[in-house]
């Protein structure tokens, strides 16, 4: 019976492998509170993230950009201490990374953000809730979630005067389910 | 919608080789090793063939520089079960690493031997890869996909300014790296585009045309001069 129950337990875990399997969790130097720059201070996400609107990426924000801010006054706040000693040093904040695409995905925020003009939130959840730097990315983001977007989108008909260029027809919105759109 | 596709003038062709190592740099295409390659498994998305010269052995006649073809009935993308390979609706012949199981059937209908098996993981990411290309993991197909990625930028960049696709923005990286200027990109739905008037040259011929499977890389005979 004892033997039973030890093959049924290693048979359940050989058979959910991987299942259980959580991210490490990410400690951030900074404890930065989103909460109290989105919420509280309006700001806007791309404001820090700076690169979001032109770039692949988004970009975590680089010191200077920080002390434009924190540098002037005194203060009590452990976490400023800690950015001004990074800017006295002449160092990078090293932010560490809890996003990630896979390899094979071609993701740009730009596009995204600026023209299909999709709310940060809908991929990241609700990060301005939150008091800490996220441990581990608050949504896990599958094919589903591009897919659910990219579907409701349709490659145009032909008019009188031929099919309409890809570009032409995004006028703004060119989204597509050609897996070549965004693997690589 | 563009029709991408490439012209390939063998009178140019010098066999420098610039465009196979320009390619294996673009798309992060592993070195196999000695071993592997004793075995038939280089993978080389773009490869110059050549023909010998009969009566003076050793001497090389021709240079035929062969990328995956493109086809546009493309007998690849009908054997696979997955739909990781597939003609989309720009012409280019797919390949979706994410999807594919590595039954190799494509592989076998492809009757150009375009199409590459990792039998290995041969290489890890690391630095001095190109980012814009995603390393192969072991057991997967792939191919020459005109530098795909290249078109997801700069489509992206065009999008961004909010201005059509101009012809020339995007280019495969053997067409680029070509010193002798043979291969010729663009799209040849497009009838202002050079590849539009080269396919249509009386040199221009496909690779094995009698089976139907409409290369969209097309080459133009070396003169009567020659070989």
């Amino acid at each position: 019976m004892k033997w039973l129950a030890v093959c049924a337990g290693v048979v359940v875990a050989l058979l959910t492998w991987g299942f259980w399997w959580v991210e490490p969790a990410v400690k951030q130097p900074i404890e930065y509170p989103h909460k109290t720059h989105v919420e509280k201070l309006k700001l806007a996400c791309t404001s820090c993230h700076q690169r979001a609107e032109k770039d692949a990426v988004a970009g975590r924000p680089p010191t200077a950009l920080c002390l434009a801010c924190h540098s002037g006054g005194e203060t009590e706040s452990d976490e400023v201490k800690k950015i001004r000693a990074f800017g006295e040093k002449g160092e990078e904040i090293p932010w560490k990374r809890v996003w990630r695409l896979p390899p094979h995905v071609f993701f740009p925020h730009g596009t995204h953000v600026v023209v299909a003009k999709l709310p940060c939130q809908t991929c990241h959840g609700a990060m301005e809730t939150l008091d800490r730097p996220p441990a581990r990315p608050l949504r896990t983001l599958t094919m589903n979630d591009c897919i659910g977007c990219h579907e409701q989108w349709k490659w145009p008909e032909a008019t009188k005067e031929g099919r309409p260029g890809p570009v032409s027809v995004a006028g703004g919105r060119r989204i597509a389910t050609d897996c070549n759109a965004c693997h690589r | 919608m563009a029709l991408w596709g490439m012209v390939i003038d063998l009178d140019r062709c010098t066999g420098c080789q610039a465009c196979v190592m320009a390619c294996k740099a673009e798309n992060n295409v592993p070195a196999v090793g000695a071993k592997e390659a004793r075995r038939g498994r280089i993978i080389s998305w773009m490869q110059v063939l050549t023909e010998e010269e009969e009566e003076h052995g050793g001497e090389v006649k021709r240079f035929l520089p062969r990328p995956c073809l493109q086809c546009d009935n493309p007998p690849c993308t009908k054997v696979c079960p997955v739909y990781a390979t597939y003609r989309n609706p720009e012409g280019i012949v797919a390949q979706i690493y994410a999807r594919c199981i590595g039954c190799r059937f494509c592989m076998a209908a492809c009757p150009y031997n375009a199409k590459y098996f990792n039998w290995y993981r041969y290489q890890k990411e690391a630095p001095g890869q190109n980012p814009d290309v995603s390393v192969r993991s072991k057991g997967v197909v792939e191919k020459c996909t005109f530098c795909h990625h290249r078109l997801q930028k700069a489509r992206e960049r065009a999008l961004a300014e909010r201005r059509e696709l101009a012809p020339g923005e995007y280019v495969t990286a053997c067409a680029e790296a070509c010193p002798a200027r043979a291969i010729v990109f663009g799209d040849l739905s497009d009838p202002g585009s050079e590849v539009f008037r080269l396919a249509r040259s009386p040199r221009a011929f496909r690779l094995q045309e009698e089976l139907g499977t409409r290369p969209k890389v097309i080459y133009l005979t070396e003169g009567e001069g020659r070989g």
